[in-house]
């Protein structure tokens, strides 16, 4: 049986009908279409279906769609500004930290939600807050990187 | 991956989980952070009739500092654990654990009480509950009962929870003076890790630098469910806290520990590294005693 629910997903309210057998991610991906959020493992391993909920970044295949009523969803898609591009997508695409693409969402949001709490994060900060999202290209330096150059003092991010 | 069908249950309040539970019956399952469950659903080793979820039930995520004694809800997230401040000060075993648990991801979900009821015996929060002397509070529709959380596992996700109970808070009693815990893990790698080994320890002493009057050694992953190690505690109190006891009671807990060889790790491997644990949470036990009576000093 559906139950419908009210969220609000990049700022925008969205009232959608789910099954409780549906996950947040696959809410995000299929209903809504915001497929910028990838699902990977499904498991919680690998963190390519990171959104930040309620202002935690958090797996959103361990998440029910159901659970979120009421909940703050951003996702890349959300972070992104309507010019341009986020300080983060920008300093992951001038230091190359991208290659398939797949984990980048995910460690973007990751490092956004570092970056609010510490803006000066040390080298093995970053990894620690990064821990939880895999790359299988393993550009694992250039993201560093990307990470530490984003500017101390934008405002943006 | 898909989860197989179940009616989900939403209760407000303990009282409402409580009557939905006895009202469902047995074929449900309690749904904290999800971690652990949903997973488990989605590789079909588990398909309860009935989910009840306890994330919109505010007691649940509460903790309460009373006579002395620290209260955390069971539903209080492992990330937020770190953000108790009294946890952080006190009960550095306990803070240490919930950092290297999972990954940042699975911390900002999993819960205090899920990571307990599930009863891995590797689990990151029950050596260091234990060493504490961590008591629990589980809950049922004709009232609730305090259970010391060492009694509380039975084997590999066995415990003594009864059907339609549930795990309401973790009480911790505020540590004496001239006291502190350490926790080490040992994994393979640094983040997302089941613990080969880990080992969590307590230390009282007499005065500042005093004999040892109190030991707690806590073994995981190295029997069906966390241990203590009662030849290492006996070879600790009464003495001096140095480098030398503290190798002495790293070699006693090896031979206490009961591990198997599995892929992670061979039998042998886990006994000596039980030594070499025991040895680090113990020096982190005596510096942790000797910070926190620095710090009421300053």
């Amino acid at each position: 049986m559906k139950t419908l629910i009210n969220l609000k997903i990049n700022g925008r309210e969205y009232e959608v009908a789910v099954e409780p057998t549906k996950t947040l991610v696959d809410l995000l991906r299929y209903d809504l279409g915001l497929t910028g959020t990838k699902k990977g493992c499904g498991t919680g391993e690998c963190g390519s279906c990171t959104v930040i909920f309620n202002g935690k970044p958090v797996n959103s295949c361990l998440v029910l769609a159901i659970q979120a009523r009421g909940a703050e969803i951003l996702t890349i898609e959300g972070l992104k500004p309507a010019q341009g591009l986020h300080p983060i997508q920008q300093a992951f695409v001038d230091k190359g930290a991208v290659q398939c693409g797949f984990c980048t969402p995910g460690m973007i949001l990751s490092a956004s939600s570092l970056l609010k709490k510490n803006p000066n994060p040390s080298e093995p900060e970053i990894r620690k807050a990064l821990s939880g999202n895999l790359c299988r290209c393993t550009g694992y330096q250039k993201i560093v990187e990307a990470v530490q150059s984003v500017g101390k003092d934008d405002e943006r991010r | 991956m898909l989860l197989p069908k179940f009616e989900y249950h939403e209760p407000k309040t303990l009282t409402e989980a409580g009557e939905i539970l006895r009202a469902v019956g047995p074929d449900a399952s309690i749904l904290a952070g999800g971690t652990d469950l949903l997973v488990n659903m989605k590789r079909g080793k588990t398909a309860p009739k009935h989910v009840v979820c306890l994330s919109r039930i505010e007691e649940l995520k509460k903790t309460a500092k009373e006579q002395e004694a620290l209260t955390i809800g069971a539903c209080l997230t492992v990330a937020g654990l770190r953000e108790v401040e009294q946890v952080g000060a006190d009960f550095k075993g306990v803070y240490e654990a919930a950092g290297s648990l999972g990954s940042p991801l699975i911390r900002n979900l999993a819960t205090a009480g899920g990571n307990i009821v599930t009863a891995r015996p590797a689990a990151d929060l029950p050596p260091p509950l234990i060493a504490y002397g961590a008591d629990i509070k589980l809950m049922k529709e004709n009232g609730e009962r305090i259970l010391p959380l060492e009694e509380f596992f039975k084997g590999p996700g066995e415990t003594a929870i009864e059907p339609g109970e549930i795990l309401c808070s973790i009480v911790l009693k505020e540590p004496p003076l001239y006291s502190g815990g350490g926790y080490e893990k040992l994994g393979i790698r640094r983040s997302l890790e089941i613990s080969v080994v880990n080992v969590a320890a307590f230390l009282a002493l007499d005065g500042p630098s005093g004999a040892i009057n109190e030991a707690r050694i806590v073994l995981g992953a190295v029997a069906p469910r966390p241990i203590r190690s009662p030849s290492a505690e006996g070879a600790l109190i009464g003495q001096e806290p140095d480098e030398r006891l503290f190798q002495e009671a790293g070699q006693k807990a090896a031979e206490d520990a009961r591990p198997i060889d599995d892929f992670r790790a061979s039998a042998e491997y886990r006994r000596e590294m039980v030594k070499t644990l025991t040895k680090r949470a113990l020096k982190r036990a005596y510096e942790e005693a000797k910070v926190r009576e620095w710090r009421r000093w300053k």
